[in-house]
């Protein structure tokens, strides 16, 4: 291509014209009107966009609350097995008759008649149910009100609890064994519950001379 | 650094309206006097200039920055121009005919040899395609080969008619 210097200033030394403003304005304007036409995507989604955020956030919320409630429902009933052990201990109940009350406890409540106040009103019953754990020293806590509350407490713990795992023949055994160390306090007082979650135990006389206090 | 065309085109497509004012203050000039000098008629000018950027402004979503934004901006105009030679019965092609090239008053040209108007003159004188192809090099700043792309020919007839159009040019200076 020859590309002539002379002819390109001659070129450029014509008028530079432009286009008029009112032409300008015209073009930019319709430029703008374009952009403003498309709305924005994070601004005014449309469509099933639209849906998106809220579909989401009730999601969230819904799972929210169904993990709160279940939580919530759960927990007093945790916290009655937990206190159970002392309950059992106190009431003595015959081991037959504390499952339908155990099943009761553990049958599904509405969240209405599920308040937190019991689990903290049952709360300090958790604390002799632990200390009810057999340490094996029950003989030497024998002086003071507070020694023979926990003694009796220990001694109907023990009597309950091997009531629920062994036979009235093995409790009549241990009393007897009791009887034999000359523990007669905690003897009798074993015998007295035995005779309570038994009424209708026919002791044999063997058993009886083992037992009772002669 | 300025911005390159194909960056401002992209953000606009993406709704920078200021990238296309960017944009347009760049071109806005060039491509004027490109359509103006293209044609006889300075209201059909400003109305195809007009048509031009409106037709920018509506193909934004289908814009890729494959080609330069220049040469796409040109061949948008160019087609504009074919268009209204056809609707006046006339073809590039005839028109790059020396023979059909329009009359010239040979004492308008004798008048105004020493003067940019005369020189305006003789670029007017040129045919369609002649004077296109040595607009889009001046105006434009295109290469032969970005010629022949937006004006949709190959390089070898944009080469040609670009220094055709040199020769005549030259020869109205040179007078």
């Amino acid at each position: 291509m020859s590309d002539d210097p002379k002819i390109s200033q001659r070129y450029r030394e014509l008028p530079r014209e432009e286009p008029p403003r009112a032409l300008d304005d015209a073009i930019l304007a319709a430029s703008r009107r374009a952009v403003q036409s498309r709305p924005a995507p994070l601004v005014a989604p449309t469509g099933r966009r639209r849906w998106y955020v809220p579909v989401a956030a009730a999601a969230v919320i819904t799972l929210a609350v169904a993990v709160t409630l279940h939580i919530q429902h759960d927990r007093p009933s945790e916290e009655i097995d937990a206190v159970a052990p002392a309950m059992k201990v106190q009431e003595t109940p015959a081991p037959k008759a504390t499952e339908p009350a155990r099943a009761e406890r553990r049958a599904p409540q509405p969240f209405a008649a599920a308040p937190s106040a019991p689990a903290p009103a049952a709360a300090p019953a958790a604390s002799p149910a632990a200390e009810a754990e057999p340490r094996g020293d029950i003989g030497a806590a024998s002086s003071g009100v507070r020694a023979s509350r926990d003694e009796r407490v220990r001694a109907q713990a023990q009597v309950a609890r091997t009531a629920m795992e062994q036979g009235p023949e093995v409790i009549l055994e241990r009393i007897a064994e009791l009887r034999k160390q000359g523990r007669h306090g905690e003897a009798d007082k074993a015998l007295a519950e035995f005779r309570k979650r038994y009424p209708d135990y026919r002791l044999t006389d063997e058993m009886r001379a083992k037992v009772e206090k002669k | 650094m300025e911005a390159p065309d194909e960056l401002l085109m992209l953000a606009y497509r993406d709704g920078d309206a200021g990238a296309f004012e960017t944009l347009y203050a760049r071109h806005r000039g060039a491509l004027y006097r490109f359509v103006l000098r293209s044609l006889k008629d300075r209201s059909v000018a400003e109305e195809l200039f007009q048509e031009a950027w409106i037709r920018v402004i509506e193909a934004r979503e289908r814009y890729a920055a494959s080609a330069r934004f220049k040469t796409w901006l040109y061949t948008i105009a160019h087609n504009l121009l074919v268009d209204h030679w056809r609707r006046k019965g006339l073809t590039l092609v005839e028109l790059n005919d020396d023979e059909h090239a329009s009359p010239d008053n040979p004492a308008h040209q004798v008048e105004a040899r020493e003067t940019a108007a005369r020189f305006l003159q003789a670029l007017e004188a040129l045919p369609p395609a002649q004077r296109e192809a040595f607009l889009l090099h001046e105006e434009g700043e295109m290469s032969v080969a970005e010629i022949a792309a937006a004006t949709g020919t190959n390089e070898e007839a944009a080469k040609s008619r670009l220094r055709y159009a040199m020769t005549k040019l030259k020869a109205a200076v040179d007078e």
